[in-house]
C-alpha cells in the first residue's frame, strides 16, 4: 500500500526499512545513505547566493579579460606604443607585451568580475527576501549594482549609472523570458 | 497529532489490536490527507503556472521552504485547540 508507485499516498516506511533503488544490495545500505547525504550537500551549495555570487565574479573576470586581449592586440598597432619598444631587443619588447598585455587583463577582468559578482549577489539576495521570481528582482538588482559602482561621481552620476544599468539587466531579463515558439 | 489515548481494555488481545490499528489507520489518513493539502496549497501559491525550466527557482525554493514551515506551525497549533477543546469537552460532559 505504501509505495513509490501509489500516487497521492505518503511514502511512510519505518525506520531504516525505507526501499532502495534497484540496483542497491541491502548491505550498501549507509554507504548510500552517505551518497545520498553529500548529493543534497552539493546541490544546496550550488544553488545558494555565495556560490552565485562567487561564479558570476569569476565569469566576469574571464569576460573582462577576454576581451582586453582581444583588445590589446589591437593597441600594438599604435605608432606610438611601437615607438616606445623600437629600442628594445626582441625578446623584450616581446616581454614587455605580454606584460602590458596581463595588466591590461588583469585590470579590465577586475572591472566587470566586480560588476558581475554584484548584480548577481543583490539579484540573489532579493529573490531570497522576496520568495518570488520575476523581472522586478534584476531591475532592482540593476539600480542598486550601477549605483554602488558609480558610487564615487556624486548622487547625480550615481543615481544615472543605477537607472542605466536597471535599463539594461531589464532589457537583458525580458530577451531572457520571452515567450520561445512550441517546439512541436 | 497522535490521536492514541488511554489504553481501552478490552476482553481479548485481538480486540485491543483492533482498536490501536484502527488508531493507527485513522492517524496515517490524517497524515496522508494533510501531506496532499500542504502540497497542493504551496503549489498553487508558490509555483508560477510558466515552466520555462525544469528546476525549481531560487524564489521558489524559498516560498516553498516557508510555505511549508508555516503549514505545520498552522497544523500544530490547530491541532492543540482541537485536543484542549476536545478534552474541555470530555471533562464538562
Amino acid at each position: 500500500m505504501n509505495g513509490s508507485n501509489f500516487p497521492g499516498l505518503v511514502p511512510l516506511f519505518p525506520d531504516g526499512k525505507e526501499p532502495l533503488p534497484q540496483g542497491v544490495p541491502e548491505d550498501e545500505r549507509d554507504a548510500y545513505n552517505q551518497m545520498k547525504k553529500t548529493e543534497r550537500f552539493m546541490t544546496m551549495a550550488s544553488e545558494s547566493c555565495g556560490f552565485k555570487t562567487v561564479l558570476a565574479g569569476g565569469g566576469g573576470f574571464a569576460i573582462g579579460a577576454f576581451f582586453s586581449l582581444m583588445s590589446a592586440s589591437f593597441a600594438y598597432e599604435d605608432p606610438l606604443v611601437r615607438q616606445q619598444h623600437a629600442t628594445l631587443k626582441t625578446t623584450q619588447k616581446a616581454r614587455e607585451v605580454f606584460r602590458e598585455m596581463g595588466r591590461g587583463m588583469w585590470s579590465s577582468g577586475k572591472g566587470f568580475g566586480k560588476v558581475g559578482a554584484l548584480f548577481a549577489g543583490i539579484e540573489c539576495v532579493i529573490e531570497s527576501y522576496r520568495a518570488k521570481n520575476d523581472i522586478y528582482n534584476s531591475v532592482a538588482s540593476g539600480f542598486l549594482a550601477g549605483g554602488i559602482l558609480a558610487r564615487n561621481s556624486g548622487p547625480k552620476a550615481a543615481f544615472g549609472g543605477g537607472m542605466a544599468f536597471a535599463a539594461f539587466s531589464a532589457a537583458i531579463d525580458m530577451f531572457l523570458r520571452r515567450e520561445t515558439p512550441d517546439e512541436d | 497529532m497522535s490521536f492514541l489515548g488511554g489504553a481501552r481494555s478490552s476482553t481479548s488481545a485481538g480486540g485491543l489490536n483492533n482498536d490501536k490499528i484502527e488508531m493507527a489507520i485513522t492517524e496515517l489518513d490524517t497524515i496522508t490527507d494533510f501531506f496532499n493539502r500542504m502540497v497542493s496549497s504551496c503549489h498553487a501559491k508558490c509555483v508560477g503556472t510558466r515552466y520555462a525550466e525544469g528546476d525549481l527557482n531560487k524564489g521558489e525554493m524559498v516560498c516553498i521552504d516557508r510555505c511549508v514551515a508555516k503549514y505545520n506551525e498552522v497544523q500544530k497549533k490547530v491541532g492543540e485547540k482541537i485536543q484542549s477543546r476536545g478534552a474541555a469537552g470530555n471533562a464538562s460532559g
